[in-house]
């Protein structure tokens, strides 16, 4: 099914259709190797009847609409207080390390996005560590070598 | 009237009508509750600023004064009586100011900034804000119109707000979030709407600026003239800001009744074409070697001797944009003088839906409102689009009937809906008939100037309802005026002359008009009246330049029928037609006031009921509302028969053309505007367009009899099938019936 | 051990009750056929004679803000009832494990909640990052509509974006209607005009799975738990610097020690306990003096902070409060909407003063300016968000001052780069460029 028939389906789940935005966006950040290029935001105007501009206005109020490419494997610790006090801040680094990327940016070639993130509502298994939105609970420093070797493989 | 309620702001007490907003409550009792992002204009308050913090007795916390109403026994403090209300001011200041760059002298706003203001007022004096502030690109273009300085934008959010819930065209925006929020565009597309240019009078600080005006005059240099809008038939109120004896912006002038304080970009940004490059000021008159610059004696001394050799045989055709006073005057000069009653009128008028005159401002109020015709209201009377929207937010139904609209009409098949609308039966004409508030608008070409849809609101009963009324849009903006004028300026039926001896053209909309450069061949002689060389060189024996509606004084009379005043902003670069035509006149014997006021004066017994021109003020009232007569069965009101349906062979289409707002004589002489002229596209039905193997951007020809021009297609889902949607300007010469063929 | 009443956890005996069956098995979905015997007023008498109050963080009594929404009768609109499960409380992790363990506990609090206020519609708004619950919530619900027991109530469960302020709940209305998450002036309160302008519930998840609870207890046998003022038992979520962090169903009332040392084995390591955040970063910060001080309203109140969402953050010895106040305010000037000026413009300024005083080259000016900015915020903003940044910073400076007045007096860190919190990198440090003089902490 196209984007937009998917977006069809989702808008009859709503009273008024412009409260299917987030789902529809999220929607096209998959289809769109996840991040909204400008055709990915046209897509969804055109779908509910808005402008790209307006798209625009909503992704990027939201952290997890991403405005630029992302690489294929998105890291992101939390880094909030009771993770930090928990050692977040080495797992940063440890991650860093293992991919030779700073936080915040993408590996060469594509592979991986990595960076922190606020609390991700996971503070009594700190550190957590969202793999493409995946949580991983009680990630020491340590453990790190051995995450990477994974998403490599 | 409503309610009254009893509060007191500092110390003031004051009544005011229960739910009315503490800041007018405030104005009410003298007080100032100053605001940055409150514009009861934009809807509901926002309370996003915080500049309006107050403290009202019996409430814990400062309270955003914009977001409340009174109600009774309410008592406010202000920061005159509350230094909890005045650290609260303090605070906001202090916070818009930690990020706002201090480049007040370079900035146009400087002098009427109302930061600057409340700066100089509330303000601490000094900086605590020692740390690096946020800095960006600036200025960076909005559009070719508008620049946008995100330094000194404090993020009020009124820009965006109008553009999503007024303008409603979703094009500026907010973007990111926190303090890194900022005003933008989709991927820095300029800012594409009718409306844009009303951000600019929005902004509260020189953030959002017109690039026309950029540096070009200081607050304190210039005056401002109170005038209308001619660029359409709204009439919106307008000040011109002037310098130097020349027109430096265009500012709304809010008259609540008609436009609210906002202008389209068309009236606000075309003011540059007064001084065009092929702008003429001297009188031409063909002689042997093509047109040559005569002085004005020797220009009226041939007008006279042509009109004499004429011998009545004369053709006049107006442009609707002619002052009513103009129009008169010609109407007294020609056929008073010459009994040359023939004329060609830009369009259709009637006086029928006087009877159902309303202000503009209560089509926002309406519970229904039905739109017939051809042309898109935003093409033909912009502000009158912002209406409709008003009454769309608050809950009316809106009902198109037009070839894209909600109801599915054929192309000239409004005169055959009102008609339906009419039948008892009809669903719509139902609810229009149940209705305490309906309005009826005709959009486009055809019915009578609005016979037609009077005969079809005398029907369904409007007259006798208060809220409810009918408007008929014309196509330029005086129409009215001018039509009334000419008819009373003398008493006598037109006669068709055969041959034309002499064909007046006046005014730039008749210049451009096809049908009157047909007419022109006909004709042994031609004088123009335009401003602009290259719309009569080619065919003029005689150029009279003209001046600008900015240069002029007079009255129009806009599409509620509503006679306003136009003061003379700037000095016309030639002599005003009032004052030659007067000259003109005396030599054949006919006596003309030289000044609007006097042709006013003599005119308004005719037609206004001696109105008086100091009666019309700075917002000039509507007439009240006359009775509706029945029309003579033998009027001229053309047959309502379903559209004359056009015999197509299969395939091909039936070409519908409209004006769009962005064309004429002046737009194209504005290059900033070029981006705002319409699109050199076709519009097809979804299945016309499958039906060809076109997806909308594909190129396209558009053909018939031998004339073919390559557009792009859009594919447009609402369009009814059969037709192919084109603006003027991208149609030229196609014929009724068009293929259209993938390129 | 403090006594441990499973009202919310109920039957789950540490671990979950996922299967449809399995909840049956415990006496589930009894509460809801008991409350649609009920008429609607009943059952919201019920709830307020239990002294539920929310558990999201304001603590509004949960059958009062019932009452306050019009009936049917009155306001001719749907009435919405939206759930919030959008959860981002720093220090917060309570309802993600409701959803995982009691999801139809859960959902039958929905129905129960609509059913009071006569609703037809239930959104659940859950934030996006919390994609397996989302997932057990989108099942769960597909098998009560298989066992037909949605009663004609359309259930949605909307997933957020990324954004904290969504959490508030104006805020999450707009979100929820598809706008840019910024929060509304009230009034109009979301009872009259909340989702598409109708009259609106807003109520957090734990609130509403106790709400199931309540009418199988019975209103009385519920408000015997807990103390006065704060019935019944609360998920207390534990992290920090703990031995046995995570979230434990206790009563209210049960103090700070119980829960830190009984519960959750002390502070690792032996360290000397410094400070806890007892209620989510937004409240006050308290000191390890305040030990014995209960977890419940009025006596976190009377102890100078509010219990807000539970969630209990225990910080030892090795955290500079300077650098927890840096941290605490990135989050809120990250996550502030950018909607009103002295949160949008104030937590970025506050964390700048923080950032200075923490690389030493503050001088006391720059601290009083620091308490200037946070009171200049407080209660000047259109939503709590920007107050609570101005609520911390002003506790930490209050409860700590010497280690405030240590760097500008030292010129530098008195840890040394060694605190707990040191060179961690916040997301709003991500974006800037240190030309904007926001770097690493
Ligand atoms: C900035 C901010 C964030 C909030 N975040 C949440 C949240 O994540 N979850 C929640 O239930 N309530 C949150 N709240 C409280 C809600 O606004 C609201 O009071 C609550 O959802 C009501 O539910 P309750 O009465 O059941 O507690 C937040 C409030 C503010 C001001
Ligand atoms: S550009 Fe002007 S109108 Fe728009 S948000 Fe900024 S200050 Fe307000
Ligand atoms: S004017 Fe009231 S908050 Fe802006």
């Amino acid at each position: 099914m196209s984007v937009g028939a998917q977006i069809q389906r989702l808008r009859k789940q709503y009273p008024e259709s412009t409260s299917a935005v987030l789902p529809a966006l999220r929607l096209a950040q998959e289809e769109h190797g996840g991040w909204l290029p400008p055709e990915a935001l046209r897509e969804v105007a055109e779908a509910l009847d808005l402008t790209p501009a307006h798209c625009l206005s909503i992704a990027s109020f939201y952290d997890q609409f991403r405005l630029e490419p992302m690489g294929r494997t998105v890291i992101e610790v939390c880094t909030n207080v009771s993770c930090a006090l928990s050692g977040a801040q080495q797992v940063v680094e440890a991650f860093e390390r293992e991919l030779g990327i700073d936080a915040g940016s993408t590996s060469e070639d594509g592979a991986f996005t990595l960076g922190s993130v606020e609390c991700l509502g996971g503070c009594g298994w700190a550190t957590v560590v969202a793999v493409d939105n995946r949580h991983r609970l009680r990630v020491q420093a340590a453990d790190v070598p051995g995450i990477v070797e994974e998403l490599r493989a | 009237m409503s309610e009254l309620v009893a509060v007191t702001i500092d110390d003031r007490p004051v009544e005011v009508p229960k739910g009315t907003g503490l800041v007018e409550a405030a104005q009410a009792a003298g007080v100032e509750i100053p605001v940055f992002c409150y514009e009861p204009r934009l809807g509901p308050p926002v309370g996003a600023c915080r500049m309006c913090l107050i403290e009202i007795e019996g409430m814990p916390k400062l309270q955003a004064g914009c977001t409340l109403t009174a109600t009774d026994g309410m008592v406010i403090h202000t920061a005159a009586t509350s230094a909890k209300a005045a650290e609260g001011q303090e605070a906001t200041l202090e916070f818009i100011l930690v990020n706002h760059p201090l480049d007040c002298p370079v900035c146009d706003k400087g002098g009427e900034c109302p930061l600057q203001d409340l700066a100089f007022r509330y303000g601490p004096g000094n900086t605590r804000m020692t740390l690096p502030k946020l800095t960006v690109d600036k200025p960076i273009p909005v559009s070719p119109l508008i620049a946008l300085d995100r330094e000194r934008c404090i993020l009020c959010y009124r820009c965006t707000r109008f553009s999503e819930d007024v303008a409603e065209d979703g094009q500026l925006i907010a973007r990111n979030r926190g303090a890194r929020t900022e005003i933008a565009t989709f991927e820095d597309e300029a800012y594409r709407s009718p409306f844009s240019g009303n951000v600019i009078e929005l902004c509260p600080v020189g953030a959002l600026t017109s690039t026309l005006y950029r540096f070009a005059a200081r607050p304190w240099d210039i005056q401002n003239v109170p005038t209308i809008c001619t660029a359409c038939p709204v009439g919106c109120n307008v000040s011109a800001t002037i310098r130097e004896g020349k027109v430096k912006r265009i500012l709304s002038r809010n008259h609540p009744e008609i436009d609210r304080g906002w202008l389209c970009d068309k009236g606000r940004f075309s003011y540059p074409h007064l001084r065009a490059e092929d702008r003429i000021t001297t009188p031409l008159r063909r002689g042997k070697k093509g047109l040559e610059e005569i002085t004005w004696d020797d220009a009226l001394d041939s007008a006279e001797e042509m009109l004499r050799n004429a011998g009545g045989a004369i053709v006049t055709a107006l442009s609707g944009s002619e002052t009513t006073e103009i129009a008169y005057a010609l109407g007294r000069l020609l056929r008073g003088g010459h009994g040359a009653h023939s004329a060609v009128m830009p369009e259709a008028t009637s006086t029928a839906l006087e009877a159902f005159h309303l202000p503009l401002s209560a089509i926002g109020d309406a519970e229904i409102i039905v739109v017939v015709g051809d042309d898109p209201v935003v093409e033909r009377a912009p502000i009158v689009d912002l209406w409709i929207k008003e009454a769309r937010r608050h809950g009316a139904e809106i009902v198109v009937c037009s070839p894209a609209g909600d109801l599915a009409t054929e192309p000239g098949g409004a005169a055959a809906r009102c008609q339906e609308l009419a039948t008892p039966r009809d669903a719509l004409g139902k609810k229009l008939r149940a209705a305490e508030r309906a309005v009826l608008i005709w959009s486009g070409p055809g019915g009578g100037g609005g016979a037609r849809l009077a005969e079809l609101a005398h029907e369904l009963g409007l007259e006798e309802k208060a809220g409810s009324g009918a408007f008929h849009l014309p196509a330029t903006a005086n129409a009215l005026g001018a039509a009334a004028a000419w008819a009373a300026s003398a008493d006598a039926d037109e006669a068709n002359p055969e041959p034309i001896e002499l064909l007046i053209v006046s005014g730039d909309e008749a210049a451009a008009d096809p049908s009157v450069r047909a007419l022109a061949e006909e004709a042994k002689r031609v004088i123009v009246l335009t401003m602009f060389h290259e719309l009569a060189a080619g065919w003029a024996d005689l150029i009279l330049p003209s001046t600008a509606a900015l240069e002029r004084d007079g009255t129009t009379m806009n599409l509620e029928g509503r006679v306003q005043r136009l003061r003379r902003a700037v000095p016309p670069p030639c002599p005003d037609e009032l004052a030659w035509i007067a000259k003109l006149a005396a030599r054949f014997d006919v006596e003309l006031a030289s000044e609007a006021p006097g042709v006013f004066e003599e005119l308004a017994g005719h037609l206004f009921r001696d109105l008086a021109l100091d009666d019309l003020g700075l917002h000039a009232p509507l007439p009240a509302r006359q009775t509706y007569e029945t029309p003579a069965p033998s009027s001229s009101l053309p047959a309502a028969s379903p559209a004359a349906s056009l015999e197509t062979e299969d395939g091909a289409l039936r070409l519908q053309r409209f004006r769009a707002l962005f064309s004429g004589p002046a737009v194209e002489r504005v290059a900033q505007l070029d981006f705002q002229r319409p699109d050199a596209e076709v519009e097809l039905a979804t299945a016309e367009a499958e039906r060809r193997g076109i997806t909308s951007g594909d190129a396209v020809f558009v053909r018939s009899n031998g004339t073919s021009v390559e557009l792009r297609a859009r594919v447009n889902r609402k369009l009814i099938e059969g037709v192919a949607r084109i603006a003027d300007e991208h149609a030229s010469d196609l014929h009724a019936v068009v293929e259209v063929v993938k390129a | 051990m403090p006594e441990r009443p499973q009202i919310v956890f109920a039957g789950t005996n540490g671990g979950a009750l996922t299967q449809f069956e399995d909840y049956a098995a415990v006496g589930g979905f009894a509460p809801l056929r008991k409350a649609r015997s009920m008429a609607p007023d009943d059952v919201i008498a019920e709830l307020e004679s239990s002294g539920l109050r929310g558990r999201g963080g304001a603590f509004f009594p949960t059958g009062r803000k019932w009452a306050f929404v019009p009936k049917p009768d009155q306001l001719a609109k749907p009435h919405y009832l939206v759930v919030n499960a959008d959860e981002s409380e720093p220090g917060t992790f309570k309802d993600r494990e409701i959803m995982l363990r009691v999801p139809f506990r859960f959902l039958e609090g929905c129905l129960i909640a609509a059913h009071a206020i006569s609703s037809q519609h239930v959104f659940v708004y859950i934030r996006g990052e919390y994609e397996q619950e989302f997932e057990v919530l989108r099942e769960s619900l597909e098998a009560m509509r298989k066992a037909d027991l949605l009663g004609g109530v359309t259930v949605v469960i909307h997933r957020g974006a990324g954004a904290y302020i969504c959490g508030e709940e104006t805020a999450l209305l707009e979100s929820l209607e598809g706008k840019r998450g910024q929060p509304r002036t009230k009034p109009p309160f979301p009872a009259i005009a909340g989702l598409y302008a109708a009259p609106t519930a807003v109520n957090n998840v734990e609130s509403i799975t106790t709400v199931t609870s309540v009418l199988e207890l019975g209103a009385t046998e519920y408000a015997k738990l807990g103390v006065e003022n704060s019935t019944g038992t609360r998920v207390f979520s534990l992290s920090g610097d703990v031995v046995n962090p995570g979230n434990y169903e206790l009563p209210h009332g049960i103090t700070l020690r119980e829960l830190i040392y009984d519960v959750g084995g002390g502070v690792p390591g032996g360290r000397e306990l410094k400070a806890i955040i007892p209620g989510g970063s937004s409240t006050s910060i308290l000191t390890g003096a305040d030990i014995d001080t209960p977890l419940d309203f009025t006596s976190l109140v009377q102890a100078g902070s509010s219990i807000g969402s539970a969630g209990v953050i225990v910080i030892d010895e090795r955290c500079c409060m300077v650098q927890l106040g840096i941290r605490v305010s990135q989050f809120y000037e990250h996550e502030s909407c950018g909607k009103c000026t002295p949160c949008r413009v104030g937590t970025r300024w506050l964390t700048q003063i923080l950032q200075k005083i923490e690389g030493g080259r503050a001088s006391q000016p720059d601290l009083d300016l620091l308490l200037s900015v946070c009171d200049r915020i407080m209660g000047k903003c259109l939503c709590p968000l920007g107050d609570s940044d101005a609520i911390a910073v002003l506790s930490y400076v209050d409860r700590f001052r010497d280690e405030y007045q240590a760097h500008i007096d030292l010129g530098r860190c008195p840890f040394d780069g060694e605190s707990s919190l040191e060179g961690i990198l916040a997301p709003s440090a991500m974006h800037e460029s240190p030309a904007h003089g926001i770097a690493r902490v």
